[in-house]
């Protein structure tokens, strides 16, 4: 009671023991992630900053499971998922997992309602209620009415809200985003940093990588990566 | 992903590249067009084949008489005589010893003409028996109409039996029945009309439809043996240009065959006669037809061959293409088994879009084959387009693309996540 920070008492969505990542070339070990220990709970935002070539993409990537961790455990809401086969992973990214990429990558040839149902597709919804849930999500990031716009006919400000509106497709507890607004200019990067903030406010958990300190203010906690060395600040 | 989304999700990745796609079928359009195209031209001979076969008789052995290269001429005191083909004593042999025989109908060729007013005509005029019309299949037309009967010989009323082509030809539009046929100088009062409703031949010789009939005592009595003065003085005497042994069993036929042709074989000194069987040609057709067949799928299985290829390398420059898209579906959470069934639906949609293309194309090809080949004279290629043959053509264009669209489809399915979300 009285507690200011709720955080604290939260089940843990995230926890890393002992992660780490190597690269092999030329015969030498690159440490792109140091054994690393990190909890994150339910409805924290997290930030994960760093200079260039830290490893702040590679920590997001394991937890993305776009990619094994050399060693360690990789919990998700308990489970442990590093070592799940290629099956139980898209399984686990398709429904757990919701992603924010720099560059959008939204299916240029699919309009952005297409877009949006591409997660839903993989999770077998039927399609009416794909179509409704995808039309609801555009609604609420300020997409009404361009339904059937391709990604090429929107603003980059606009690309990375239907690509929000994909990540939330299938209600998954965590989003993760790598510099969602490093290909934008500093205002709309301010919009869709306050899209997050909502959706946080909303209860979702939220991990953003990013280089510009200003967002850390948004942020219940914080960690900064040096080297593939990581620390929480 | 379920079906109905794979099918919305191929669809959209078909139509951004619609013109290059249907380039990259134009190997299986052509295969399948080919395939189609030679089906419908190998039907339409086989059809045709069983017909002529058929209007022949298939429980029929067929005896013709055939004038030898080197004449057996007898010097009679003012000309020669030349004397070939199914004799008498053929024709009482296999009457008797002959177990097998249902039917046995000598034909002779009367080598008269017909007149036409004072115009020569190409029907032809034959004598024959009454069981005639049983064994050449064919039938009468008109109601008044009847064949001849045994006691029509006797008489001193000659009678015919007209087809129907030769009586258009005689009478037009007149009534053919009760009219008058002139055969060398004799009139023949007209009994009935008749049709082969297969356009079959006598013997594999003469038009059924345009042959005049008579009887053969008839033809005997006012020509006797069947003398026929040809230039220079040279006869010819034919005791039965044609003789006819229908079967009382079919499946014995070969047997008799053999037995016959080694009859004959024995007792004609030269090859002076010919023995038509049916049968025979019905399994030689078969045969013909395997061989086709064979080629058929030889020539089909390298243009789908080269088609297949097409794809694949189609396929693969796609997928290289669409790398990122693969990566980022992969994030989404595509399974690898979703990106394997992607493509691959793709590349089946690809194919089967090249077999109906080509389908179309084959069927155009076979009926322009078939007109281009009847602009000469009215015999030529026939072609039919069976249903089974475009059910052939379309499982072949499916099994092409799951065959080549395999491999690039495993391709795709096996890239790196990761990897394939930073490809450029
Ligand atoms: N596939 C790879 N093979 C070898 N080394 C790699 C590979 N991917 C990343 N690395 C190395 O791992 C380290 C961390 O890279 P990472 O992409 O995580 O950096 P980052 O912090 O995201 O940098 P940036 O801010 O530029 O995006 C770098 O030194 C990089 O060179
Ligand atoms: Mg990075």
């Amino acid at each position: 009671m009285g507690v200011p920070d709720t955080q604290q008492t939260r089940q843990p969505l995230i926890e890393l023991q002992g992660l780490a990542k190597t690269y092999e070339a030329g015969g030498t070990l690159i440490y792109a992630l140091r054994p690393t220990e990190l909890t994150v709970r339910h409805g924290a935002f997290l930030t994960v900053m760093g200079p260039s070539g830290s490893g702040k993409s590679t920590l997001l990537n394991l937890f993305g499971l776009l990619m094994r961790p050399t060693s360690g455990v990789y919990r998700l809401e308990g489970r442990p998922v590093s070592g799940l086969n290629d099956n139980d992973t898209s399984t686990v990214r398709c429904r757990m997992i919701g992603m924010v990429f720099q560059s959008f990558n939204l299916l240029s040839h699919l309009t952005i309602q297409e877009n949006v149902c591409v997660p839903m597709q993989y999770a077998g919804l039927p399609r009416a209620k794909m179509h409704l849930r995808a039309q609801a999500l555009l609604d609420q990031l300020g997409l009404a009415g361009r339904y059937g716009s391709r990604p090429t006919q929107l603003s980059g400000g606009q690309c990375q809200r239907v690509a929000i509106a994909r990540a939330l497709a299938n209600d998954p507890p965590v989003i993760l985003a790598d510099e969602p607004t490093g290909n934008l200019d500093e205002k709309t990067g301010q919009e869709v940093l306050e899209i997050f903030q909502e959706l946080h406010r909303a209860g979702k958990t939220i991990i953003m990588v990013t280089h510009n300190p200003i967002y850390r203010k948004y942020a219940t906690q914080s960690v900064t990566i040096h080297d593939g060395r990581m620390k929480e600040s | 992903m379920n079906s109905v989304e794979m099918a919305v999700t191929v669809y959209a990745s078909l139509t951004r590249h619609l013109i290059r796609s249907l380039l990259a079928t134009l190997g299986i359009v052509l295969g399948i067009a080919a395939v189609v195209a030679m089906l419908a031209i190998g039907e339409g001979g086989r059809l045709e084949a069983l017909r002529q076969i058929e209007s022949q008789g298939v429980d029929n052995i067929i005896l013709r008489s055939v004038k030898p290269a080197e004449g057996n001429v007898q010097q009679t005191s003012r000309s020669y005589t030349q004397r070939y083909g199914i004799t008498q004593a053929d024709f009482d042999h296999i009457r008797n010893v002959f177990e097998n025989v249902r039917l046995l109908v000598p034909v002779m060729d009367t080598r008269r003409d017909i007149y036409q007013g004072q115009q020569t005509t190409d029907i032809e005029a034959v004598a024959t028996i009454p069981e005639f019309l049983e064994a050449t299949r064919c039938r009468l037309v008109d109601r008044r109409s009847r064949f001849l009967k045994p006691s029509d010989g006797k008489v001193l009323d000659p009678v015919c039996v007209v087809g129907v082509k030769a009586a258009r030809r005689l009478f037009g539009h007149q009534d053919p029945i009760g009219g008058t046929v002139v055969v060398g100088n004799i009139s023949f009062r007209v009994i009935g009309l008749m049709e082969s409703p297969g356009g079959g031949r006598l013997a594999g010789q003469y038009d059924l439809n345009n042959v005049v009939c008579m009887p053969l005592d008839t033809a005997r009595s006012l020509w006797g043996g069947i003398t026929f003065r040809m230039g220079r003085g040279v006869a010819e005497q034919v005791d039965y240009d044609f003789l006819y042994v229908a079967a009382k069993d079919i499946d014995a036929i070969p047997g008799s065959a053999g037995r016959l042709r080694s009859y004959l074989k024995s007792v004609h000194p030269q090859v002076d006669y010919e023995v038509q069987v049916p049968y025979e040609l019905l399994q030689s057709a078969r045969k013909t037809q395997r061989i086709f067949t064979i080629v058929m799928t030889s020539i089909a299985a390298i243009s789908l061959l080269v088609g297949g290829i097409g794809i694949m390398n189609i396929m693969l420059a796609n997928i290289f293409e669409r790398t990122r898209e693969i990566g980022v579906r992969r994030a989404l959470g595509a399974r690898k088994r979703d990106i394997l069934w992607q493509f691959l639906a793709e590349s089946v949609l690809l194919t089967s879009i090249g077999g109906a293309l080509g389908s179309g194309l084959g069927i155009a090809t076979a009926s322009i084959a078939e007109t281009v080949s009847r602009m000469g004279g009215e015999s030529g290629l026939k072609a039919v387009v069976t249903s089974e043959s475009l059910i052939v053509a379309l499982v072949v264009s499916v099994i092409t693309g799951i065959t080549f669209g395999t491999y690039p489809a495993w391709k795709a399915a096996q890239l790196d996540p990761l990897t394939a979300l930073r490809h450029e």
